[in-house]
């Protein structure tokens, strides 16, 4: 992973989305993007802590003392990698120099076996438009297609949709 | 348009459904009275003015030899067909007038979804057009649930979902693109006339006979976006949409995973629905 220049005191995006709180879970939808996102409790809690003030570390603490438990910085910057992907905070972040490197496989490993709490996970879809959600973003008996998905009817013969 | 305007036209009518005015001019009465049949549950006409769509339709009449005479559909000032087969024409107006009510009712989330009530709640089955949402709404129905609608769940801001019950489109066997309509009491069902609030949200898609349903729950969040995927307005009121699907998954169940025959999904669906 490139390494990136910004500091990293995160600052979570509130212009141009709406924010759905749930009891674990956090939706978000991005109005210019029409991503919507759900983030788990950590990842949510995550982004409810960058204030554009609190640095990584930071946020460390503050989810160990609501978790009562160790939390490494690793779960963080899992977190914040996630959200900075999704577009949710207001800059781009950048790993500390430890960090710089570690796969995020192997980020995981390690927080999996030492975190108070869950891992972070973020799960995001793009909106349909009113004709995909109204059934009709395929294409119908006779229009072009590459493959059998393309389709209404899943069956795609000779770049023909039967 | 203007030069669509000068065609000449002999019926005209203005029809509201769930707020959205829309217009229908002809050439021929005739196919203003054949029209009716394809207006969805909830239209009823209106005085004349201003409306937000307004469909043309030209028909083309006997071909004569060597000569064929098109039926033509147009929204507004765009070609929605061009066909010889007149059902086709009158398929197509009904689909853009459906999806265009969808788009724009006021204080309504349209879903794609198929619907029935079971003990006094609602199932909802969210699917695109082929992933067998009809075909499992007639099984529920089939089973004993009463007939909501096998196109959308139409949702208002309690997240009670109401009942839109057109027809069933019912494709021949062989997944043909073309559909049948086929009443409710064909099925030994009958149709719901109050909404209900939903107790069951089934995402789900055919993969095959030998698959038995066994789905995972989703949490709400996760239920939310999966409900998402199938609102009509959820580019144009997404706060709107978000709130409402809240409210839906917050009184339901999610469920979620691959189905086979409809028939022994039914049964599972309604045993998890009780």
């Amino acid at each position: 992973m490139a390494e990136r220049t910004v500091p990293a005191n995160p600052l979570a995006r509130v212009d141009g989305v709406v924010v759905r709180e749930l009891p674990d879970e956090v939706l978000i939808y991005d109005l210019d993007t029409h991503k919507a996102v759900c983030l788990n409790s950590t990842a949510a809690e995550v982004w409810r802590l960058c204030d554009g003030r609190r640095t990584a570390s930071d946020i460390r603490k503050m989810l160990e003392k609501s978790a009562k438990g160790a939390v490494p910085e690793e779960l963080v910057w899992l977190a914040l990698e996630q959200l900075d992907k999704d577009k949710l905070l207001v800059e781009r972040v950048s790993r500390p120099a430890a960090l710089v490197g570690v796969s995020r496989r192997e980020m995981i490993r390690k927080v999996g076996l030492g975190a108070a709490i869950a891992l972070p996970v973020v799960v995001s879809l793009i909106a349909p438009t009113a004709a995909q959600a109204g059934g009709s973003g395929c294409v119908a008996t006779g229009g072009a297609c590459n493959v059998g998905g393309d389709c209404c009817s899943n069956s795609c013969l000779n770049n023909v949709c039967a | 348009m203007r030069k669509l305007d000068r065609l000449g036209w002999t019926a005209g009518l203005t029809f509201k459904s769930f707020g959205v005015r829309f217009g229908v001019r002809s050439d021929d009465p005739r196919s203003l009275e054949h029209l009716t049949q394809y207006l969805p549950p909830g239209t009823r006409e209106a005085a004349p003015g201003v409306v937000e769509r307004l469909y043309s339709i030209r028909l083309g009449g006997e071909a004569g030899r060597g000569v064929r005479r098109f039926n033509l559909l147009y929204a507004n000032h765009v070609r929605l067909a061009r066909t010889t087969d007149a059902e086709e024409l009158f398929e197509r107006f009904e689909s853009d007038l459906q999806l265009t009510i969808a788009e724009g009712a006021r204080r309504r989330v349209f879903l794609h979804a198929g619907v029935v009530g079971w003990r006094g709640r609602a199932v909802l089955v969210p699917g695109r057009s082929f992933s067998g949402k009809t075909t499992l709404t007639a099984e529920l129905v089939r089973a004993g649930a009463t007939y909501y609608s096998d196109e959308y769940a139409v949702l208002d801001r309690e997240g009670r979902v109401h009942p839109y019950a057109k027809p069933l489109s019912v494709r021949d066997e062989g997944g043909s693109a073309r559909q049948r309509k086929v009443a409710v009491e064909e099925f030994g069902g009958r149709g719901a006339t109050k909404p209900l609030p939903v107790g069951l949200v089934v995402v789900s898609e055919y993969k095959g006979g030998g698959t038995h349903w066994r789905p995972r729950s989703l949490s709400m969040g996760r239920g939310s976006l999966a409900l998402l995927e199938h609102a009509v307005p959820a580019r144009t009121r997404p706060a709107e949409v978000l709130e409402t699907l809240e409210k839906v998954v917050r009184g339901a169940i999610v469920l979620s995973g691959a189905r086979g025959e409809a028939a022994e999904a039914a049964r599972s669906i309604l045993e998890r629905a009780s």
